[in-house]
């Protein structure tokens, strides 16, 4: 039992990561209904402008900033350049476009910052806490990583349940003809969706860097994991996303304790396969019924 | 033939539009006004051209030819987003409500264009914000109260009853204040009692808005309108009173068929 529960703890600051991966993924899906598979690439190049910041600096925290910025500019960028001039309602084409982004994405790294993979600086201390005369596995930077994406959460609701804008972001996600009549600029809504996405996914990249390595792949397991979250949890549901995204975590750090973590991803696919028989519309979906 | 029926102060007037979707002629040289503060009338078969009328004067459509005057200016490039600072507010065919946000949410999002402060300043919840979303909160508030739903204000448009999701969409146009209102079939799908209240309400907002008026329901159009514009296949064929309209052997014609007309 003792050894179950320390996998679950094991799981937790993983699961947060994720659990923001798929927030980014959400953010995009519920405005433009695109699943944007360049998400982990614009994530990765953040990390890698957070990486140079750190070096420059010596500050986690200027280099955290960095990246939000740069996520924020690159989504913007991605946007505008990739998948405003794909036809609307050509979703196939906007999905194809993200892989490209993402390709390209993963070559411009390669040829920016060579050398293949690189060590990310430990912000905090990484090494299990020490509590009640034993050593538990979960670690100061788990609950720095836990606490980050509890704000973000809470921000992120506040904003879409408190401000005018959040109200025209979620008018805009539903109905944009709807919204437009109303007054909305939808299309200044959808930058900054975009904007904001890039940010959330810069967050998880920065995050998820100092308990692995960052190299322009790095991070394709993630978008495994991160998609999987998103899809079970509903695509359009931001507590979908993140409840699924933290029992993902769980669920991954168990596989990886009793079997072996290369076990993770194929239970990762199963749980997904799954999902999409016995309730495709998802777990937390406002919506009936979704063709996949 | 163009018909011509002078008129005197329009607010809205569309000038010899042309509309062609598909290969086919929507509107052909449509030229209608709508004079101000009266409740102005479209009508015409299905198929007509009314719903294009109204999307033309919202910017979903851009016209082939002719163009729009607002309170006597000219427009050019009428964006939907831009209507309501125009003064002009539309409700739609069914309700159009938003599922996932409660009445008085759907009735916030129609006061939009009244939120002055930009993106950034909104996302990171500077003061002033608060102030205009609490302004805007308690304007639609009262707009839900003069409608009589203001117990509805919490609740999902799933959860209220099809009159009730209508008065929130009206709710929604009228929380902008606008000098314009146009209607697309607001007696779609609701019981003789609330079409009787639906004039009354009508009737209430001129001489102060304007309203122009898309309705199948021949009654109520009969009931409430000061003048009456009708279409046929694109076309006007016919403008005048109520009285005027209904005794036109063109518009019996359109709606009847010729044999009805003679």
């Amino acid at each position: 039992m003792t050894t179950f529960i320390d996998y679950l703890l094991g799981g937790l600051g993983s699961g947060a990561i994720i659990a923001l991966m798929a927030l980014a993924l959400v953010l995009i899906w519920r405005s433009t209904r695109v699943v944007n598979f360049a998400q982990v690439g614009q994530a990765m190049f953040t990390t890698f402008i957070a990486l140079s910041i750190q070096t420059w600096t010596g500050s986690w925290y200027i280099a955290l900033i960095g990246a939000l910025a740069a996520g924020a500019v690159l989504g913007v960028i991605v946007q505008y350049l990739v998948l405003r001039p794909v036809k609307r309602n050509d979703t196939s084409g906007a999905i194809i476009a993200t892989f490209g982004v993402l390709i390209a994405l993963q070559a411009a790294a390669g040829m920016i910052w060579p050398g293949g993979s690189q060590a990310f600086p430990q912000p905090f201390n990484n090494s299990g806490i020490e509590f009640a005369g034993r050593v538990w596995p979960i670690s100061i930077y788990d609950f720095v990583v836990i606490g980050i994406t509890a704000l973000l959460v809470l921000g992120l609701t506040l904003l879409f349940t408190k401000t005018s804008l959040g109200l025209s972001m979620r008018a805009a996600a539903f109905n944009p003809e709807v919204a437009r009549l109303s007054g909305v600029r939808v299309s200044r809504v959808l930058t900054f969706g975009w904007a904001l996405a890039g940010s959330v996914g810069a967050v998880a990249g920065v995050l998820v860097a100092p308990v692995s390595t960052i190299s322009p792949n790095s991070f394709d397991i993630l978008l495994v994991f991160a998609f999987t979250a998103a899809v079970i949890g509903g695509l359009d549901s931001l507590i979908g996303a993140i409840s699924i995204g933290v029992f993902a975590g769980l669920v991954i750090s168990l596989v990886s304790g009793y079997s072996d973590s290369g076990n993770a991803p194929v239970v990762a696919l199963l749980l997904l396969a799954l999902n999409l028989i016995l309730k495709p519309e998802g777990i937390f979906s406002h919506h009936k019924a979704r063709s996949v | 033939m163009k018909y011509f029926l002078p008129l005197t102060d329009p607010i809205l007037e569309m000038v010899d539009i042309s509309v062609k979707l598909s290969g086919l002629q929507i509107l052909d040289s449509v030229s209608i006004g709508v004079p101000q503060g009266t409740v102005t009338g479209l009508i015409g078969p299905n198929g007509a051209g009314k719903t294009t009328v109204f999307n033309v004067i919202s910017g979903f459509i851009t016209a082939d030819s002719g163009y729009l005057k607002v309170d006597g200016k000219k427009q050019k490039h009428v964006q939907p987003h831009h209507l309501t600072r125009k003064g002009i507010a539309r409700t739609l065919q069914g309700v159009g409500l938003f599922p996932t946000m409660s009445a008085l949410e759907n009735v916030m999002i129609g006061g939009s264009s009244q939120v002055r402060s930009g993106i950034i300043a909104q996302a990171l919840a500077m003061p002033w914000t608060d102030v205009e979303q609490n302004r805007l909160r308690a304007q639609s508030m009262a707009v839900l109260g003069e409608l009589n739903i203001a117990d509805a204000a919490n609740r999902l448009p799933g959860e209220l009853p099809y009159p009730i999701q209508k008065r929130v969409a009206l709710a929604r146009a009228l929380v902008s204040d606008p000098q314009v209102l146009l209607l697309d079939e607001p007696a779609g799908g609701i019981s003789a009692a609330d079409i009787s209240e639906l004039a009354d309400l009508i009737r209430s907002w001129v001489p102060k808005r304007t309203v122009l008026l898309v309705e199948h329901h021949m009654e109520l159009v009969m009931e409430v309108c000061d003048l009456i514009w009708v279409l046929d296949a694109g076309k006007v064929i016919a403008a005048g009173t109520p009285d005027e309209v209904r005794r036109n052997p063109a518009v019996l014609a359109a709606y009847l068929g010729e044999d009805g007309a003679t």
